[in-house]
């Protein structure tokens, strides 16, 4: 090997790390280029098997015939862009600079560590975006205030329920009934309801897992990738649940042309 | 309009008597926590606010509602908000402990419901055909002005739900002539933010992203595009009605 670190304790962190990666949203084929490339910089060929729930990890040292295993389970993380993009760039930094492992884990710790966004802004930001989406559907201004109203509120018991960790579908379909329930008061006023009613679910909508489901079998990870799809399509049913409560009750006040 | 006024005054000519007993339940209740901090007053207040909003879902909007479209989804968002009440007391959440910092407006919110009727007097209406301090938007005031008073930790989704239903009585004022509703409106804009910014206080204190100075300055910056939005509307209602006269 380059430098002094045992092929366990590389294999350590490239494991932790790949499931970091996994956990937070990134799909498998950079996972396993980013793993490879820090293999490499410690001249140690990286194999991978990527499940859903685990990663099995096997490295073996350039030039001799030792070979170390790892298997370790992947964390239910929140998606996070920013871990993507930065252990990404971890990885480069590693190979291109030579670092080294306790180098490598000092930057890793800082970026898993680093304080994520606030809630509240989250929270804020969830309704403007959920607004937005409204008024790409045609919905008028008042729809929108609804909408935004209906999404926070929805929004902040998702988080609530996350944080006293209620299963996830369970969440998913008690959000969007209350969502979408909140958002059915616009059939009281003349205004463009279906729209608000529609939209106001949207904020729960797995977009991460369901592209990263396509990707990873375009990419050849047929299992990850089909994994992760009917794992997303388990949650837009949970959705469709409970936006079906809230038109079960409002039948009687949807229009039809 | 004239099914929604028809429901209010056959609501009031009906059930008077209650809604006076229910009111003086409140006002003693209310007393008593801004006295006394036991546990029992404070169980007492959330059951009675519990109560309250399982009347107006069952009473107000089930049974008086029911010529009105729309009655079974009013039943079921008032019973979802009665139902976490009961919850709030059963995990002891809402601590029911005075900030002591905007007492003043805690006591205007308060006493907003029973302005409501003398408002409907003032347009020229006449019982039973007037709003009373025990319907929907009244008891939104006195649930924000009651959870002001005690805002040392309240729970935010109740408060969300009443935003939501401020929302909802901003557009009634026009939609149904309910003028009254502006003074729910009005009110909860600076009472929202004030428990926004409570409840956030604590975590915005450990490091955050972004900064917590940017957070607080988008806090500001929604209830001051709010609060313009209200007062345009507002004056905008005014403008209108005036040219119609």
């Amino acid at each position: 090997m380059r430098r002094d670190e045992s092929l366990q304790s590389i294999a350590k962190f490239i494991a932790e790390y790949a499931a970091h990666m996994m956990g937070c949203g990134v799909h498998t084929s950079r996972v396993v280029r980013s793993a490879k490339r820090i293999g490499d910089a410690y001249e140690t060929d990286v194999n991978i098997s990527v499940f859903q729930r685990n990663i099995i990890l096997t490295l073996k040292e350039n030039n001799s015939d030792k070979i170390h295993s790892e298997v370790v389970d992947i964390p239910a993380l929140p998606i996070s862009f920013e871990h993507n993009a930065e252990l990404s760039a971890l990885s480069w930094n590693i190979y291109d600079n030579n670092l080294s492992l306790a180098d490598a884990w000092k930057l890793y710790n800082k970026i898993v560590n680093a304080p994520s966004i606030d809630s509240l802004f989250v929270l804020i930001l969830v309704g403007f975006a959920n607004a937005s989406f409204c008024k790409l559907f045609g919905g008028d201004w008042f729809s929108m205030t609804i909408v935004f109203s209906a999404t926070i509120t929805g929004m902040f018991l998702k988080q609530q329920m996350q944080r006293k960790h209620f299963n996830h579908y369970i969440i998913f379909i008690v959000c969007a009934f209350i969502a979408s329930l909140c958002a059915s008061t616009a059939y009281l006023f003349d205004t463009t309801s279906e729209i608000a009613l529609a939209t106001s679910v949207l904020y729960l909508v797995p977009g991460v897992p369901l592209i990263n489901g396509v990707i990873d079998i375009v990419e050849g990870y047929t299992l990850t990738g089909f994994a992760r799809l009917v794992n997303a399509l388990m949650l837009v049913l949970c959705i469709a649940i409970g936006l079906s409560l809230t038109l079960v009750l409002v039948k009687d006040n949807l229009i039809i042309n | 309009m004239k099914i929604f006024w028809d429901t209010i005054a056959d609501y009031n000519q009906t059930t008077w008597v209650a809604q006076l007993f229910i009111i003086l339940i409140g006002m003693l209740l209310t007393g008593m926590l801004y006295r006394s901090n036991k546990t029992w007053i404070k169980t007492a207040m959330k059951g009675y606010l519990a109560f309250t909003y399982l009347w107006i879902a069952f009473v107000y909007y089930l049974y008086f509602g029911e010529a009105r479209s729309y009655h079974l989804v009013m039943t079921i968002f008032w019973s979802l908000m009665a139902l976490v009440w009961i919850w709030d007391a059963a995990k002891e959440y809402t601590t029911f402990e005075r900030d002591r910092q905007l007492d003043w407006l805690a006591w205007i919110l308060l006493v907003m419901p029973f302005i409501y009727p003398a408002v409907s007097l003032a347009r020229g209406m006449e019982f039973p055909q007037i709003t009373s301090p025990l319907m929907p938007c009244s008891v939104t005031i006195f649930t924000i002005g009651l959870l002001l008073l005690f805002s040392k930790k309240i729970n935010l989704f109740i408060v969300l739900c009443l935003t939501h239903w401020s929302i909802i009585g901003v557009a009634k004022t026009y939609s149904y002539n309910i003028p009254e509703d502006f003074l729910l409106a009005v009110s909860a804009v600076p009472a929202l933010y004030i428990f926004f910014r409570q409840y956030f206080r604590h975590t915005l204190k450990q490091p955050s992203k972004p900064d917590a100075k940017y957070i607080r300055a988008l806090l500001i910056l929604l209830f001051t595009i709010m609060g313009i939005s209200l007062t345009g509307t507002f004056v905008w209602g005014v403008v209108n009605h005036a040219f119609t006269l």
